[in-house]
């Protein structure tokens, strides 16, 4: 009894999270769909193909992608000192450097936009790439380093001394001992930062100034359009990236949860 | 082969006001295997981090034959440290552990696999090459971490209670092997432990750390026995101290005088100590003899021990090899001091 109604719970959960992209299936393939037809009449891919190698497509993916790339390699090498002094060390002030790591994520976007927007501005750095990045890195920068802190938190530093008095090199020690063992962490923080990344649309707008075209904003604009199946397909666009992310590296993490247990 | 000396040692930490080494000098001779013993607190640690070059001296040198390795950088000392836990690298497996430092070293893939081999044959675990860390017990992980330092041929080798958080069984085994390994290796060792029985089973020499400073070195059975002064005395296991006047050849304490051995004639106070096995307890007076009242009488396996009230203050404890007499709570004893087991002891 137990079991089936544990069952009946993840269909229905499984039903919420599939259904939208069933659907958004459904209207990006369909031809002709009236009601009260259950399922389309006519089919065709051509409309979806046309709109995946549009050139506007294409270069709204490549931005978005790079984009994201940047902004999570970015806000690892930025969060990794943060958060290993945080997790590691016990100072004075500590709770103050918190509370400023995490003001962006309770600062309305829109404020910290504006703001950036005028600041940006003034550098001339509004509507360039650089510019977004840095914009992009205020909303990441939190979830990179708490995820990477608490894996910091149960972090023993004897095992970088063990390779050090071995013969390692520090750098040596970061790359081969230090990385691998805060791997598991390191997936989780990049995953986070690229998925913040990849559906930023407010502050790739008010930065970027129209200059800088993503797939989010791309999306907006078909919705906007209101045109169902081009709208069904720029959300298979923007979904496909993170959803096949995730897929991956949930098998990876699984794989490696015994290594994370034996260390701590 | 390398003989280290430890000159005038003092570290502080940041933050911490008593030094935790206070101008400490020590001298480990090549291929010897030199326990540090001391409480908690007193230093044994720091000692270890700075021969590996993980802490600095505040002031003090250590030379490596005659050569002082402050200036090399930490992984190129030579001084390998074994902490409490093995620390095997958990994504690498036995093999890969165990090269780590040769593959560091540049050694080529058929070298260390050769190394390999040998070392889990002298350290008796043949075969385990594939295994993962996780796979391991916990004296087999020491196995390995020891195997991991001994393959780079150290010019010393450090070890910081490696055996501390293992059973009573493994842990009697591994001070076997590590104490033949070292012998036959002819590594330069450091053994810190507060575990008077393992310094005692495994050391050469034991140095006995206080407050900082090296109270006492001495071969185990001698430190043991003879003891300098009052505090290395109590941290051998000594608790019995007779103060008093010195008067050819007589102690005068409050509880009467005993004979002693001794070449001074003359003090006007000298503090005599004796280990508590050396005491005698029986029914009639004899000679060095006081008369006590049994306080506590308690049976300890191989032995048994009484605490004798002499007098209001002085309660003596002495430890008498089974087959000895329960004797009741009150009753009336002469505790025994033979002179030859009298030692003088300096007050501090």
């Amino acid at each position: 009894m137990k079991k089936a109604s544990f069952i009946a719970f993840r269909v229905v959960l499984y039903a919420i999270l599939i259904a939208p992209l069933f659907l958004f299936g459904l209207y990006a393939f369909s031809e002709r769909w009236f009601f009260p037809a259950p399922l389309p009449t006519q089919w065709t891919a051509s409309i979806f193909t046309r709109i995946i190698t549009n050139s506007r497509t294409t270069a709204g993916l490549s931005a978005s992608l790079s984009l994201a790339l940047i902004v999570t390699v970015l806000s690892l090498i930025i969060g990794y000192p943060a958060a290993r002094v945080l997790g590691t060390k016990v100072f004075r002030g500590r709770s103050l450097a918190w509370l400023i790591f995490f003001i962006p994520t309770v600062v309305p976007p829109l404020a910290i936009g504006m703001g950036l927007n005028i600041l940006f501005l003034r550098l001339g750095w509004s509507g360039t790439m650089f510019g977004v990045v840095l914009a992009h890195l205020v909303p990441t920068l939190p979830y990179t380093i708490f995820t990477l802190s608490g894996v910091f938190s149960r972090f023993d530093e004897n095992y970088e001394l063990q390779a050090l008095v071995l013969g390692s090199s520090r750098l040596r020690i970061f790359l081969t001992i230090t990385l691998r063992l805060i791997l598991p962490g390191l997936v989780v923080a990049s995953l986070f930062a690229f998925l913040i990344s990849w559906s930023q649309y407010l502050l790739t707008l008010l930065i970027g100034g129209g200059k800088i075209l993503t797939i989010p904003m791309l999306l907006f604009s078909a919705v906007s359009g209101g045109n169902p199946t081009s709208i069904a397909a720029y959300s298979l666009i923007f979904v496909a990236p993170p959803v096949i992310m995730i897929a991956a590296s949930a098998r990876f993490l699984t794989q490696h949860g015994n290594t994370i247990r034996e260390q701590y | 082969m390398t003989n280290i000396e430890l000159v005038n040692l003092k570290k502080t930490y940041p933050g911490g006001e008593t030094p935790v080494l206070n101008h400490l000098s020590l001298t480990i001779h090549s291929g010897e295997m030199m326990a540090l013993l001391g409480p908690s607190g007193s230093g044994k640690s720091t000692i270890l981090k700075l021969i590996t070059g993980i802490e600095t001296p505040d002031e003090g040198d250590i030379l490596f034959d005659g050569e002082s390795i402050l200036p090399i950088a930490p992984n190129k000392r030579g001084a390998i440290l074994m902490f409490q836990k093995a620390y095997l690298f958990p994504f690498l497996s036995v093999e890969d552990n165990i090269g780590f430092g040769m593959k560091v070293r540049g050694d080529n893939a058929k070298t260390i696999r050769a190394e390999v081999r040998k070392m889990l044959d002298l350290i008796g675990l043949p075969g385990f090459e594939k295994r993962k860390p996780s796979q391991l017990s916990g004296g087999e992980q020491q196995r390995v971490a020891l195997a991991r330092a001994l393959v780079l041929q150290p010019r010393s080798m450090l070890l910081d209670e490696p055996l501390s958080s293992l059973d009573t069984e493994v842990r009697v085994n591994l001070q076997e092997a590590i104490r033949r390994i070292q012998r036959e290796l002819g590594i330069t060792t450091i053994l810190v432990t507060h575990d008077l029985n393992e310094a005692m089973g495994m050391a050469d020499r034991v140095a006995l750390l206080l407050d900082g400073q090296v109270a006492a070195v001495d071969q185990p059975m001698h430190l043991y026995a003879r003891p300098p002064t009052k505090p290395t005395s109590r941290f051998v296991g000594i608790t019995t101290f007779l103060e008093g006047e010195l008067k050819q050849g007589h102690l005068a304490t409050e509880q009467g005088t005993l004979t002693v051995n001794t070449n001074r004639h003359q003090a006007d106070s000298a503090v005599f100590a004796i280990r508590p096995e050396h005491i005698r307890v029986q029914k009639e007076p004899g000679q060095n003899s006081m008369a006590g009242l049994i306080a506590e009488c308690i049976f300890r396996g191989d032995y048994i021990e009484y605490q004798v009230a002499v007098d209001k203050q002085t309660s003596i404890r002495a430890r008498v090899p089974m087959p000895a007499p329960l004797i009741e709570h009150g009753q009336q004893v002469y505790i025994c001091f033979p002179p030859e087991y009298l030692f003088e002891v300096e007050p501090n």
